[in-house]
């Protein structure tokens, strides 16, 4: 028996650590290839024989010196993902709350409309979204690139699942109290709920940094691009400018991995009591 | 209270949202980059935005704009390059255009996009009262690829004749004199000779249009005649890809393109370490020269392309980017006249060269002390690039381009190449004839 | 009928009484979602349904009937959705089957650093399709000296021409597909195990059951919610692909070996300016999609728990 567990023990971490390598490995050679001259990428690739005397911090200094607009793209994408991680986690956990503690007629046909969003393609509706915020005026604003955000689907469907957990007997006593239905989400559900806004907040983070096609529609100017766009605007087919885009792109990664680690045992813990009524 | 806590919070979430409207707009009149603003703090400077994919061509214009706002201070223009992704750029032209709003005063539309945006009502300008008086001047061909129904509605960027690029290292190794070579027939009979001495191959062949294009338009065949008829699978196309795909199966001297087309990071690597001999491609990619393959400097010799007869083309005018005005420009006039200045008048394209590096539409600016003047380009390669040009100006082909372009483009990205050169899978004549079975079945 | 008896009549109050019922509350919970869903998703969609029957170009809408739909039933569209079914049967499977291994290991008392693994394996899914792109591109190169022909190489394999083989293009965006979201479902599941009682297997220990026996009768059922969830998200999203090719080809690929469904759409609809074609497909897309998450929602009982 204990021979056995030894013989797992080593069977686990193993294989753990080799995915786990797979999986870093793309950023990785990443990191090794932003220290690394572009001439040199552009020669030879990513590869294994990397020459470490030739490693510099010159692609840094490029866009931490010379690359103003690298910044702007970068402040846009923390303001943009920070206020749709705020406001889309309190629209989203409304709507999956009401949706799983209240039962009110067309509570099923608006948690349909909730698989509908997920399931109908985007690049349909690119064209009459488009002119819908040519006639709200939105076009080029901070607005225009969350309102699809806002009211996740996803989300919503996770806040549902995990507020089906959630004890109702809690309320009954909150409502005897004189507790009103705003003031018992607010004040005795909501605190329940913090580990799943934790992770919600991961995953709408996440969504909202590396969203593409979406804010390259409405934004109109430089100075408004997110990074993807401002990033993608470097690949043309009269030159790449790897300089920035590799070096970038590993500063792009930086924030959300921060704020994994920051939220990642809320995580774990919020999806457990959800997951169970699923 | 606390419903008024919720309404109070609801109201303060909307107001955040309504001030995100103007977020924005401080940002944008705050850290602009000074690079691709010009003019922004004259007084009475009318506004004009230009949209382009391609970092350099932004700079160009703003260049420009500064000569602009020298010479005609009271026409004075507000400039601002936007710099998009290639693909996004032109999906956001399209939307833009499509619903009657947001589109910029001035845009570059790339050649293989362009006949998008000649169908419907053209949402363009015609720019004919500023080219028609100095066609003469111009090499034509390049003007009508950019225009429909005796409209001109681009400024091309080029002339995009097509050359040979040959690395003189690697064919004095093998012993061939480039002057030597003259016909195709002449060209094989060297690639033999530089595959068996040095091993390395004589050229490489794109996937996309760049393996076809230049080479059965040289023989005045097309994708499409004058009349907008498809010509994919005549029979001088046929034979052509024949040819094509006997330098790369046959006689071996051809391999297909690392990366399968001349701008991807795998062929930079590849050409910079002399892994071929000679390279067909237009005149334009002496800045992927300079900015990339920074070891080939002084070792590459440009050459007009060979010939099959005395009766081909001796060079081809391929690729490009028109640059038009749309017609949501509050200032067409003042967008039009800056256009000329920038890109169509002789400065425009003595700057074509001198910055962007790309042999100026024009001809009779070729020999103007300016472009005449060294740079880098004239360094990296030698100083005789447009004598070449002026030798084989009368003897310039150019494309026919119909709104069914881009179908056929798709079908030799995506069949004609691979099928028949990479994979072999169907002979040339096949390949052909049933991409152009499918290209037609959409044109009707 | 929550509320306690109030004490004053006036109107404020009755408002607040009339918004604090529970026969109001939901609505109100739910009236953003409700307004965005209108705005912003189905008002959109019925416009599409139209366009679908339209002729789009600047200044020149036509209804043009049902010719848009007779066009999509043609061989590159069939090319385009065996690709996306065997890619979107090729992710379900990878993803649902190995994260829920990994998970197991995971949530094994044997493992050490668990924080560590588990933030490496979430790290990709936080990396944007397009740098993501740019490296596989990069690693997947045709030259030797490659890190993926390099690897071969060692094992003394012969260099692949990753981009231009029918089975390496789908290795290629599976790959690409497993590595950015595997992280994730590895954590769904994690949290599923979380759910189920250690008395359960220490009582089955104690009637002597092995590893195997242990899974099958009590980890896979309490797993098969959030098995439900992740297929049925990945199904939807398989359906929906379009970047995992487009990051290696745009939009063409050599015989269309990328081709999806959604690449089709967007080749069609926007690069050749065809947007009511492009509309129609996507219609079939959505029925393709609904049907088949529908299929798989009742064959695996989806529907029976009431609040799935």
């Amino acid at each position: 028996m204990y021979k056995n567990l030894k013989v797992y023990k080593w069977i686990i971490n193993l294989s753990l650590t080799i995915v786990c390598l797979i999986a870093l490995f793309p950023l990785i050679s990443l990191i090794i290839s932003s220290f690394r001259p572009s001439s040199e990428l552009i020669r030879r690739g990513i590869t294994f024989n990397v020459n470490i005397s030739e490693f510099s911090l010159s692609n840094y200094n490029y866009i931490f010196v010379q690359a103003p607009e690298y910044w702007q793209w970068y402040m846009n994408s923390l303001i943009i993902s920070g206020l749709t991680i705020v406001l889309s986690l309190f629209f989203s956990s409304i709507v999956g709350y009401a949706l799983a503690v209240y039962n009110f007629k067309g509570r099923n046909l608006i948690f349909l409309f909730v698989l509908f969003i997920i399931m109908v393609p985007f690049e349909i509706l690119m064209l009459p979204l488009y002119q819908l915020m040519v006639d709200l005026q939105l076009i080029n604003t901070y607005t225009s690139i969350m309102l699809p955000l806002i009211v996740a689907p996803i989300a919503v469907f996770f806040f549902r699942q995990y507020a089906l957990g959630l004890p109702k007997e809690l309320m009954d006593a909150a409502r005897i109290d004189g507790c009103t239905e705003y003031g018992i989400f607010f004040r005795i559900m909501m605190p329940l709920m913090l580990p799943s806004f934790a992770a919600m907040a991961i995953l709408q983070g996440l969504t909202s940094w590396n969203n593409f096609l979406w804010p390259l529609l409405v934004v109109r100017s430089n100075d408004m691009f997110t990074l993807p766009i401002g990033l993608a605007s470097l690949l043309t087919p009269y030159g790449n400018n790897y300089d920035i885009l590799i070096a970038g792109s590993v500063m792009t990664v930086i924030p959300i991995v921060i704020l994994f680690i920051f939220f990642q045992r809320y995580f774990v813990a919020g999806l457990t009591t959800g997951g169970v009524k699923g | 209270m606390k419903k008024l806590l919720f309404l109070s919070l609801v109201a303060f979430l909307i107001v955040v949202l309504a001030a995100c409207g103007g977020d924005g707009d401080d940002t944008a009149g705050g850290d602009a980059d000074e690079v691709e603003t010009v003019g922004t703090d004259l007084e009475d400077a009318t506004d004009l935005t230009f949209w382009t994919f391609a970092g350099t061509h932004a700079d160009f214009f703003a260049s420009a704009a500064e000569r602009w706002n020298e010479e005609y201070p009271d026409r004075a223009i507000a400039f601002t390059a936007e710099t998009y992704p290639f693909d996004q750029m032109h999906n956001n032209l399209l939307l833009a255009l499509q619903s009657g709003s947001g589109a910029p005063d001035l845009v570059d539309i790339e050649i293989a996009r362009f006949p998008n945006f000649l169908q419907g009502d053209v949402q363009l300008e015609p720019l004919n009262d500023l080219i028609e008086g100095e066609l003469d001047n111009f090499i034509t061909e390049r003007l009508d690829i950019y225009g429909k129904d005796g409209n001109y509605y681009g400024a091309p960027t080029h002339l995009g004749a097509t050359v040979v690029y040959y690395n003189t290292e690697i064919m004095d190794e093998a012993g061939v004199d480039i002057d030597s070579i003259v016909t195709w027939d002449d060209y094989i009979e060297a690639g033999k000779q530089v595959v068996e001495t040095t091993g390395i191959p004589m050229t490489t062949i794109a996937d996309g249009w760049y393996g076809i294009w230049p080479y059965i338009t040289q023989r005045h065949s097309d994708f499409f005649d004058e009349n907008g008829e498809l010509t994919l699978d005549n029979d001088i196309n046929i034979e052509t890809l024949e040819f094509i795909n006997q330098m790369v199966n046959e006689d071996g001297i051809a391999e297909m393109s690392p990366g399968g087309n001349y701008h991807s990071e795998e062929f930079y690597g590849f050409m910079n370490d002399g892994g071929q001999a000679s390279l067909v491609i237009p005149m334009f990619y002496m800045k992927d020269f300079t900015t990339y393959m920074e070891d080939l400097e002084g070792k590459i010799e440009i050459r007009p392309m060979p010939i099959w007869d005395e009766s081909d083309a001796r060079t081809v005018g391929m690729g490009g980017t028109g640059t038009a005005v749309t017609n949501q420009s509050e200032n067409v006039d003042l967008a039009k006249d800056f256009l000329y200045f920038a890109k169509l008048s002789e400065e425009g394209n003595i700057h074509l060269w001198t910055e962007l590096g790309f042999d100026p539409p024009r001809w009779d600016v070729w020999d103007a002390p300016e472009v005449r003047e060294d740079n880098i380009y004239y360094q990296f390669f030698h100083d005789d690039i447009f004598d070449i040009l002026l030798d084989i100006r009368d003897d310039v082909a150019s494309v026919n381009i119909t709104e069914h372009t881009p179908d056929v483009l798709d079908e030799i990205d995506t069949n004609i190449m691979h099928n028949a050169i990479r994979e072999q899978s169907q002979t040339p004549e096949e390949a052909l004839r049933e991409a152009a079975d499918r290209v037609r079945s959409v044109m009707d | 009928m929550s509320a306690t008896s109030a004490t004053s009549k006036n109107k404020q109050n009755k408002l607040m009484k009339f918004l604090n019922s529970k026969k109001v509350v939901p609505y109100v919970f739910v009236s953003p979602f409700i307004l965005s869903f209108l705005v912003l998703t189905l008002y959109p969609t019925i416009q599409a349904f139209i366009m679908s029957f339209q002729r789009i170009l600047p200044g020149q809408v036509t209804f043009v009937g049902m010719s848009n739909y007779d066009r999509i039933f043609n061989p590159t569209f069939y090319k385009a959705l065996q690709n996306t079914t065997v890619y979107m049967i090729l992710t379900v499977f990878i993803l649902v089957t190995v994260p829920i291994l990994l998970a197991i290991f995971l949530d094994s008392k044997l493992t050490k650093f668990k924080t560590i693994f588990r933030s490496a394996l979430f790290i990709p899914s936080l990396t944007s399709v397009i740098v993501a792109g740019v490296i596989f591109r990069l690693v997947f190169a045709e030259s030797d000296t490659a890190v993926a022909n390099q690897v071969l190489g060692f094992f003394g394999v012969d260099a692949v021409n990753w981009r231009y083989n029918s089975w390496s293009a789908m290795f290629l965006m599976v790959t690409l597909a497993s590595w950015r979201w595997m992280g994730v479902n590895v954590l769904y599941f994690l949290a599923g195990l979380q759910n189920i009682p250690k008395e359960l297997y220490e009582s089955a220990e104690i009637d002597g059951a092995n590893v195997f026996q242990k899974f099958k009768n009590i980890t896979l059922p309490f797993l098969k919610p959030i098995i439900i969830f992740v297929s049925t998200i990945s199904i939807i999203a398989g359906f929906r692909m379009f970047e995992e090719s487009y990051v290696f080809w745009e939009t063409s690929s050599p015989g269309n070996i990328g081709l999806t469904l959604v690449g089709y759409l967007y080749q069609q609809g926007i690069q050749q300016n065809d947007m009511g074609f492009g509309a129609a497909i996507g219609v079939v897309i959505l029925i393709i999609i609904f049907v088949v998450s529908l299929i798989q929602l009742l064959l695996t009982g989806a529907f029976k728990r009431s609040d799935m």
